[in-house]
C-alpha cells in the first residue's frame, strides 16, 4: 500500500485552505489547555504568561495541602479504576456478540451507542431517581453504574475495531492445527487484541475520571473530582485550581498519545506477523 | 455465516455474549428514562418532598411558562449552531486526513483530533477563560496591537464563548465520521477524474462531496445531540443568567419540583430520538460502522 496521500497535484488553493481550517481547528483544540498549562507556572495572584525564567511551581506545591482535592481525586481514580474492570470485558462481550450477530446487529449497534447520545445530565437524573426508588442510597457504586454506561459504547467501539485488525485465517490457521473454538479464541484472538483491550481499558479510565454530568445527581458523600473542580472554578477561582487543571492536562494527554502511538506501532506489520507466528506456534505445542 | 471465523465463536453464543452489555443499557440507561417519562405525569408531594401517583399534566402545562419553552428553544438553536461550525471546519479538516495527507501523516492527524476528547471537558473549557478573559491573551494582543482601547468584553461570558468552547470540545465527533467515509472511498475514482482533467475544485464538489455526504450530516447531527446535552460550557463560559435545558433541569430539582425535571428530561429525550431515527433512517447511519463488522 502507497504511503502517499490520493491527491499530489496542483490544487488550485484547495491544499493551502484546508490545510490552514484543519491547522485553526487544531488550533481550537489544543491553544487553551496549552495556555493555561503554562499560566499555571506563573508565580503570582495574577494568571497570566510569564517569562520563562520566572516559571515556577509555586502552585503546584500548593496543591499538596488540599486534603479535600486529593480525596476528591482518590475517589475519583477508584471509581475510574472500577468502571474500567467492568467495561473492558463487558465492551468486548459487546464486540464478539455484534460480530456473531446476523440480522439483529444494526439494531445492537444503535442500542450500543445510544448511551453516548443521551444528555448526562439527564441520564445521571433518571439513575438516580431509580436507585432511590430501589431505596439504594448514592455511594460510589452508583456513580460507577452511571459511569458504567457511558463508557461502554466507547469500550465496545475499540474492542470492535481491535477485532476487526484480526484476520480470519489466522484464526483458520489454529483450528486446522486442532485448536477448539474456545483454545483458538484464547490463545490466538485474545493476544492479538492486547493493543485494543488496553486501550478500552484507558479510555473506559479517562472517560469516567473525566465525566461530570452523571456523576452530579449520583454521588454520595464524597464529591468526585469533576465535580469538585467544578465548584473551585465557580468561586474565584485560587491559582491552585490552574495547577491542579494543569497537572490533568499532562496527566491525560499523556496517558492518551503514549496509547495512540503504542497502538499505532503495534500496527506497523512486522511485529504483528511475528506474534501471529508465536501464537499459532503455542496452539501446536500445546495441543 | 453460522461461525463467526474471527472471534472463533459460534454464533448460538451472541446472545450470551450480548447480555451483559444489554443488562447495563436496559437496566441502567433505558428504565431510568421510561420510569422518568411515567414520573413527569405523577404530582408533587408536598408531605414527603417527593411524587404521589396521582396523574396530571401538571408539569407540561408548566413547562410553557416562565419563559422554559424559550430556554429549550434557545438550547437548541445554539446547539445548531455549534453544530454548522463544526461541520465548516470539520469537511475541510477531514478532507486533509482523507485526500491530501499520505498515510502516516493521515493516521497522526487522525489521533491528534481525538486525544482531547479523553482528556478533561471541563479543563479544556475552563481555559478558555483565560484566553477570552478581560486580561486574556486575546484582549492583550488586540490592545497592544491598537485594534481596541480597552478589553473586549464579549469575548467571555458570551454565547460567543459558549459556541467557541462547544465547537472546541465536540469537533471529534463532526470529523470522525467523514474520515470513516473517505476510508472507503475508492481511490481510482478520484484518480480517474484527474486524470480525465478535473481541477480539484471540480473533482471536489462533484464527486468527493456527494460521497462523504452521509458522513457531513452524522457529524452535524452527533455535534448537535451532544451539545443540546451539555451544560458545562454555558456555565463556565455563558452570560449571566444564561440558561440550557441541563441547566435548567438542575434548577428546577433544587426546588424539588421533580414532575417538572422528569418533563423536561422527557420532552429533550424524546425528541433526540425522534431526530436520531428520522437520520437513521434517511441515512442508514448504523451503516457507517459497517466496516467493523465483517
Amino acid at each position: 500500500m502507497t504511503l502517499d496521500s490520493i491527491v499530489t497535484g496542483r490544487t488550485n488553493g484547495g491544499r493551502l485552505l484546508f490545510t490552514a481550517i484543519a491547522a485553526l481547528s487544531l488550533t481550537i483544540m489544543y491553544a487553551p489547555a496549552l495556555y493555561l498549562l503554562f499560566a499555571s507556572l506563573n508565580p503570582d495572584e495574577q494568571l497570566r504568561l510569564v517569562a520563562p525564567n520566572r516559571y515556577s511551581l509555586t502552585w503546584y506545591g500548593a496543591l499538596l495541602d488540599d486534603h479535600r482535592l486529593f480525596g476528591a481525586l482518590k475517589e475519583s481514580v477508584f471509581i475510574a479504576l472500577a468502571t474500567a474492570v467492568l467495561a473492558t470485558p463487558i465492551g468486548l462481550s459487546a464486540a464478539l456478540a455484534y460480530r456473531a450477530m446476523t440480522r439483529m446487529r444494526n439494531i445492537f449497534l444503535l442500542i450500543l451507542l445510544s448511551a453516548v447520545f443521551v444528555p448526562g445530565t439527564i441520564e445521571g437524573l433518571g439513575l438516580s431517581v431509580m436507585l432511590r426508588f430501589a431505596r439504594v442510597s448514592p455511594s460510589w457504586v452508583t456513580v460507577t453504574m452511571g459511569h458504567l454506561l457511558w463508557t461502554l459504547p466507547f469500550a465496545a467501539t475499540v474492542s470492535l475495531l481491535g477485532l476487526s485488525a484480526v484476520k480470519p485465517n489466522t484464526i483458520e490457521a489454529a483450528r486446522d492445527l486442532g485448536a477448539s473454538p474456545m483454545r483458538a479464541f484464547v490463545d490466538v484472538t485474545l493476544p492479538l487484541m492486547r493493543g485494543s483491550l488496553i486501550s478500552s481499558f484507558v479510555f473506559a479510565f479517562l472517560l469516567s475520571l473525566n465525566e461530570h454530568a452523571r456523576a452530579y445527581y449520583l454521588v454520595g458523600r464524597q464529591n468526585t473530582l469533576p465535580l469538585h473542580m467544578f465548584g473551585a472554578m465557580n468561586s474565584g477561582a485560587s491559582p491552585t485550581i490552574y495547577a491542579f487543571s494543569g497537572a490533568v492536562i499532562v496527566v491525560s494527554f499523556a496517558s492518551v498519545a503514549l496509547i495512540f502511538f503504542g497502538v499505532a506501532r503495534q500496527q506497523r506489520g512486522d511485529d504483528g506477523e511475528r506474534r501471529v507466528r508465536r501464537r499459532l506456534e503455542s496452539v501446536v505445542v500445546l495441543r | 455465516m453460522t461461525d463467526d471465523k474471527v472471534a472463533g465463536l459460534p454464533a448460538a453464543n451472541a446472545f450470551f455474549l450480548a447480555l451483559p452489555s444489554l443488562v447495563v443499557f436496559v437496566l441502567m440507561g433505558f428504565t431510568p428514562l421510561v420510569l422518568i417519562a411515567t414520573w413527569s405525569f405523577w404530582s408533587f408531594d408536598p408531605d414527603t418532598y417527593w411524587i404521589k401517583p396521582v396523574w396530571s399534566l401538571t408539569s407540561y402545562v408548566a413547562l410553557l411558562q416562565d419563559g422554559r419553552a424559550s430556554v429549550l428553544l434557545r438550547t437548541a438553536g445554539l446547539a445548531g449552531l455549534t453544530a454548522a461550525a463544526s461541520t465548516l471546519l470539520a469537511v475541510p479538516a477531514a478532507t486533509v486526513v482523507g485526500l491530501l495527507s499520505g498515510r502516516r501523516r493521515a493516521a497522526l492527524l487522525v489521533a491528534l483530533f481525538t486525544i482531547p476528547f479523553f482528556t478533561s471537558g471541563l479543563v479544556r473549557a475552563f481555559a478558555w477563560r483565560l484566553v477570552l478573559g478581560r486580561e486574556g491573551i486575546i484582549n492583550n494582543v488586540l490592545i497592544s496591537l491598537g485594534v481596541a482601547d480597552t478589553p473586549v468584553e464579549w469575548l467571555l461570558f458570551s454565547d460567543f464563548a459558549v459556541v467557541l468552547g462547544m465547537v472546541a470540545a465536540y469537533l471529534p465527533f463532526a470529523i470522525i465520521p467523514i474520515v470513516l467515509l473517505f476510508a472507503r472511498i475508492d481511490q481510482s475514482v478520484i484518480r480517474a477524474s484527474q486524470d480525465l482533467g478535473a481541477g480539484f475544485w471540480m473533482m471536489f464538489s462533484t464527486i468527493v462531496l456527494p460521497l462523504i455526504m452521509p458522513g457531513i450530516i452524522a457529524g452535524f447531527l452527533f455535534v448537535f445531540v451532544v451539545a443540546v446535552g451539555t451544560s458545562m460550557e454555558i456555565q463556565l463560559l455563558g452570560g449571566a443568567g444564561a440558561s440550557s435545558t441541563s441547566i435548567m433541569i438542575n434548577d428546577v430539582m433544587r426546588v424539588v419540583n421533580f414532575p417538572l425535571a422528569f418533563a423536561i428530561a422527557t420532552v429533550v429525550v424524546i425528541s433526540l430520538i425522534a431526530l436520531v431515527i428520522i437520520a437513521n433512517g434517511m441515512l442508514k447511519l448504523s451503516r457507517l460502522f459497517e466496516e467493523l463488522g465483517t
